[in-house]
């Protein structure tokens, strides 16, 4: 995880309400955790994905992003698999806190009609700003303090041994 | 502030709270099952903690995939069990659906925050709890430090006024809300369910209707038993009188749809029960079509009562006989096929009639496999009549024969 929260990657383009079983299917579920990143979205119009996505890629996608089911292997195949980062414009919200759990950055923000797969964006996460290929920069929803503190943490497992040894000292 | 953002406050221990304000709250239950708990310990032994944060205040639940159908499913039971003995804390094994069996278990006074590692954590709501659905790791750290974070939500109040007319259940009112908001209506947003039909209603009825609430996205759902709830986003009102009889047809809850315009589609499984209609009223009004009818040769028909406090009221009140002579087969309290774990798995040509709350494709087995998600009445009707058939068809409606 990058402490200034920026983030300059290629991105893939995909629709609106992309549900956990698009990101990971129910099948994927049995195989080993290192493993899951063959699987990152292989139930959605894209499943080839693990092949094809780089580290640092983003995932720009339409509403509703991640509905259905809690499971937390979704979010850390797409993790395991490199993206760096998921700009929608709205998030099922388990699938979010999932994703910033882990440490795999999410923004709330509307792109679906000004980008392409392919393109390179660069997103300052803490200000919300989105730089287009263009040249042109749009803003986001900035994600609160707690969430930042988790991403700079890398996950929210890290955040809370670094609170409960504070705690302790 | 609203009633939901009292409470809320209350749980951050400040005096008050704004929509979109980051805030940490205390946590009175943190509650897992078998699929969720496992991933969560490993989380957990990462934090290296050598305790919970109250260990009254944890609880595992094995229901997902009990009893075991994979020595894969069992050793995360073990894992929960040796974990559970080591931190003294509460386990129940084969004693029902966690959602049902936190229900009976706790006593969880109005505000309080129950976490739970499963999205129907939301059923809670239907006894004032501020019930909430996490993943593995959400859930490990809330065990760890008995807080969470979360983001102040917007509230919506919805209104539900009126009387059922007979055929019609609290099921088919959630079905309509479904229907009229879609999967994403509530996304990150709280609900309060007020009025006059919601202060009459049973606390099965209202479980029934907060269980599904996530179909909606819903971060929150709450029933409140006052009149004025304070200043909301958004106020709206539904008359539930003119709530016909519906279902939600493949493949996705929001894909509601009158009974009547479905009738004569060919069944051939029916599930009732789980934690959105396996209680002993759901049980009641499918009783008082078996009890009349035999169930369809071709149909499959699984009874699967929510916990084991309702097989045992289903035994003592004789429901039990009826279905066993109708033809049903009575599973295991748990949530056997609702989520294509095990017990009644869909075949690619079966339709299903399901009470249970989700219909995506694939849920229940299948991938091709139809399922229409129903009342337990318009499901039992199905059994019957091996298909499709509006409520009172095989039987007569007898109004609302279990209040
Ligand atoms: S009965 Fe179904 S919806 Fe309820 S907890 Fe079990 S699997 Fe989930």
């Amino acid at each position: 995880m990058n402490k200034n929260m920026i983030f300059k990657g290629r991105i893939w383009l995909f629709d609106d309400a992309v549900d956990t079983d698009q990101i990971l299917p129910g099948y994927a579920m049995a195989y080993p955790q290192d493993e899951l990143k063959k699987y990152a979205m292989a139930g959605s119009a894209m499943p080839d994905f693990s092949q094809k996505v780089q580290v640092g890629d983003i995932i720009v996608a339409g509403n509703n992003f991640g509905c259905g089911s809690s499971r937390e292997q979704a979010p850390v195949s797409l993790k395991s698999a490199g993206v760096s980062l998921i700009i929608a414009p709205t998030f099922a919200r388990i699938f979010r806190r999932n994703a910033i759990n882990i440490g795999l950055a999410v923004m709330q923000a509307d792109l679906t009609t000004l980008v392409k797969t392919g393109d390179i964006i660069t997103v300052d996460l803490k200000s919300g700003s989105v730089e287009l290929p263009d040249g042109n920069v749009v803003s986001g929803h900035v994600p609160g303090e707690n969430i930042l503190a988790i991403l700079a943490a890398g996950g929210l497992i890290n955040k809370v041994r670094q609170q409960l040894t504070k705690q302790e000292v | 502030m609203n009633e939901i953002e009292e409470y809320l406050a209350a749980a951050a221990g400040q005096p008050e709270v704004q929509v979109g304000e980051d805030i940490t709250i205390r946590v009175d239950l943190a509650m897992a099952h078998d699929v969720t708990a496992p991933l969560a310990l490993t989380a957990f032994a990462e934090i290296g903690i050598d305790r919970v944060f109250d260990k009254r205040k944890v609880a595992f639940v094995a229901d997902h995939v009990y009893p075991a159908p994979t020595v894969q499913a069992r050793q995360g039971q073990r894992q929960m069990r040796n974990f559970a003995n080591t931190y003294g804390i509460k386990m129940f094994e084969g004693e029902g659906v966690c959602h049902q069996v936190v229900a009976e278990n706790y006593s969880l006074p109005r505000g309080s925050v129950v976490v739970g590692a499963d999205s129907h954590t939301c059923t809670a709501g239907a006894y004032g709890a501020l019930a909430i659905g996490v993943g593995s790791t959400e859930f490990a750290a809330a065990m760890a430090t008995g807080t969470l974070d979360i983001e102040v939500p917007p509230v919506y109040e919805v209104v539900l006024d009126g009387i059922l007319v007979p055929g019609v259940y609290a099921k088919d009112i959630i079905l309509h809300l479904i229907g009229a908001f879609g999967t994403a209506g509530f996304t990150d947003k709280a609900v309060i369910f007020t009025g006059e039909w919601v202060r009459t209603a049973s606390l099965e009825e209202r479980m029934t209707i907060s269980n599904m609430t996530i179909e909606m996205g819903a971060m929150l759902s709450y029933f409140s038993i006052k009149n004025d709830v304070g200043s909301v986003a958004k106020v709206h009102k539904f008359d539930v009188s003119m709530i016909v009889p519906l279902m939600a047809a493949p493949s996705s809850p929001a894909n509601v749809q009158p009974v009547a315009n479905l009738a004569g589609q060919t069944v051939t499984q029916v599930i009732i029960g789980s934690c959105t209609n396996g209680r002993i009223n759901d049980m009641r009004e499918a009783a008082a079509v078996f009890s009349h009818a035999s169930i369809n040769p071709n149909v499959n028909c699984i009874i699967l009562p929510a916990s084991q406090l309702v097989a045992q009221a289903m035994e003592d009140e004789g429901l039990t006989k009826i279905f066993r002579r109708a033809g049903a087969t009575i599973a295991n309290a748990g949530c056997g096929p609702c989520f294509g774990g095990h017990l009644g798995l869909a075949a690619s040509d079966d339709v299903v009639i399901s009470t249970t709350n989700r219909n995506f494709p694939g849920r229940m087995g299948s991938k091709e496999s139809r399922v229409y998600l129903a009342s337990p009445r318009t499901a039992a009707e199905a059994a019957v009549a091996g298909k499709i058939v509006t409520p009172g068809t095989v039987a007569e409606l007898g109004g609302r024969t279990d209040e």
